[in-house]
């Protein structure tokens, strides 16, 4: 969390041995992991044939892109996740944000929420494709499924703790009941429901590759598993880390996004 | 009901805000009834500056936030300019202890908010509120967000916020409360004069004795909870007042006196000693 926001000076020591020691730890740390997966299948403490050693993997990586069928293979993921986390948005946060402010729209909604939460995703990617047949609308559905509940949860928790003063200004101000909904308590809910949406990435793109695993006509994480089925397993690792580089990057870049867009919020999600 | 102590007070001749047998019960979760306010009657002339103290916890920000209109009494009523108060309204302004500003809009935005909804052209949204935050001696801080400032300047922002859409009742619960008491001080003197200039009617619900003498045309002294009205005391100090003048002055040490006494007999009478301000 602290990696991606901006320190601010007054809370870190100013010590030029503390910020290095700050920079060069998490160096060290992904070069110790690094290097014991160098070593490791070299000496033999791990099959090299399955687990190659990860100069091994990282140099077939420009490989993998090259490969006429990976790109379209991350842009039709790409597409589904995108969609599936815009419409879980669309339909979590208003949901979630009525519940904190209406007892009636929590009394209605919580028990669907109580009963789905224990539900493992994978068992909902049957049931959908069941539903649904084995298509986009399944698969673009078990990443709404996926990330819905930790949306409308942050969104609902956002929503009822907001200072009351805050609404009771805002109305004071001329402003209507229900506009306050959106002029007050989505800003105000703000933090809370983007720090769900965070989570709900990282869920997602769980869910985008499982869905891809159950129903494989497109999408990285088929080509992953065709990778594996095939028994390519350097291409498997490095597709890999592709993938959770992207997924890496796409948190980083959240985080600086919304530093950017909202300079207010800075540090609170 | 209300006990007038010393001397008698005349019925304010014309009335700005008017509350009649105002009543709140509150009802828990375990369905217990307990009476935050009971039976509040209180009067406030136009551009009156009109006190509230009492224990604490005794129900006075909850009845300040009945005149709002967000809080629903359970009998009696509220009227200003003769009209029933049933929602919060732009006729109404209010200031809390904790800034109440919108963390998420700079300065000029929280100014501005209410001069939005009243639908006033942008060029124009601004002027009305760099004049306000001038009144309020802050000067460069417009782009700047509330958690930037410290805490007596987003007060001044929050009262800034309020004037600019121009209301004629200006509700505060406990405005200086939570600031430190040289920067309290300088704020107290700045609200004296704001409500010279303004002539706004304001309700101030405050537990400093002093802060109400200093500021107030009449104090209300409530009861403990549940919230009665124990005495109305005019402050018969001369106009403009000068703050370091009056605290010398024996009119200002007999009033301290006579409220201090009320309130430490509530004290000893207050069974159920309220923890908060009964919000």
């Amino acid at each position: 969390m602290a990696t991606a926001t901006s320190p601010s000076l007054d809370e870190r020591p100013l010590g030029t041995a503390g910020q290095l020691s700050e920079l060069l730890l998490p160096f060290a740390t992904v070069t110790g992991v690094l290097g014991l997966w160098e070593l490791a299948p070299r000496v033999g403490w791990l099959n090299g044939g399955v687990v190659p050693p990860v100069s091994e993997v990282l140099i077939l990586i420009p490989g993998l892109f090259a490969d006429p069928v990976f790109l379209p293979n991350v842009g039709a993921s790409a597409f589904r996740w995108a969609l599936g986390f815009a419409l879980a948005i669309l339909i979590g946060v208003p949901l979630g944000a009525l519940m904190g402010r209406s007892q009636l729209a929590f009394d209605l909604i919580d028990p669907i929420l109580t009963i789905s939460y224990p539900i493992p995703r994978a068992a909902l990617i049957l049931i959908l494709v069941l539903w649904f047949g084995a298509g986009d609308v399944s698969r673009v559905g078990i990443i709404i499924l996926g990330c819905l509940i930790p949306i409308v949860i942050s969104s609902y928790h956002g929503a009822r703790g907001i200072n009351p003063h805050l609404l009771w200004s805002a109305r004071a101000l001329g402003t209507g009941r229900a506009a306050a909904l959106l002029k007050v308590v989505l800003p105000a809910a703000l933090a809370q429901i983007l720090s769900g949406l965070r989570l709900a990435i990282a869920i997602s793109i769980f869910t985008l590759l499982a869905s891809e695993l159950l129903i494989r006509q497109s999408g990285v994480g088929a080509y992953l598993f065709t990778l594996l089925d095939n028994g390519q397993y350097h291409l498997v690792w490095a597709c890999s880390i592709v993938i959770a580089t992207a997924g890496f990057l796409l948190d980083v870049a959240y985080v600086r996004l919304i530093g950017w867009l909202l300079p207010w919020m800075e540090g609170q999600v | 009901m209300a006990v007038v102590t010393g001397r008698s007070v005349e019925a304010p001749a014309a009335v700005k805000v008017a509350a009649r047998g105002v009543r709140k019960v509150f009802t828990s979760r375990q369905g217990v009834q307990r009476a935050a306010i009971d039976g509040v009657h209180l009067d406030a002339a136009p551009g009156e500056f009109v006190s509230i103290v009492g224990p604490s916890g005794c129900g006075k920000s909850t009845f300040l936030y009945i005149v709002g209109g967000f809080v629903e009494p359970t009998a009696g009523g509220v009227t200003v300019d003769g009209r029933p108060v049933r929602a919060p309204g732009p006729e109404r302004g209010i200031v809390f202890q904790e800034s109440a500003l919108f963390p998420w809009k700079t300065v000029l935005g929280n100014v501005t908010y209410g001069l939005a909804e009243q639908g006033l052209p942008r060029d124009r949204q601004r002027a009305v509120a760099r004049m306000y935050l001038e009144m309020v001696n802050l000067r460069g801080v417009e782009g700047l967000y509330p958690k930037e400032l410290s805490g007596g300047m987003q007060q001044r922002v929050a009262i800034a916020r309020t004037l600019a859409t121009d209301p004629d009742v200006l509700l505060m619960d406990e405005p200086f409360g939570s600031l430190d008491a040289q920067t309290r001080a300088i704020l107290q003197i700045e609200l004296n004069g704001i409500w010279e200039r303004t002539g706004k009617t304001i309700l101030f619900v405050t537990h400093s004795v002093e802060e109400a003498i200093f500021l107030s045309d009449r104090i209300y002294v409530f009861s403990a909870r549940p919230a009665t009205v124990k005495a109305v005391i005019p402050v018969d100090l001369p106009r403009p007042r000068d703050r370091d003048a009056i605290i010398q002055a024996p009119t200002y040490a007999r009033l301290h006196r006579d409220i201090w006494e009320l309130l430490r007999h509530e004290q000893k009478t207050d069974g159920e000693r309220g923890r908060g301000d009964g919000h």
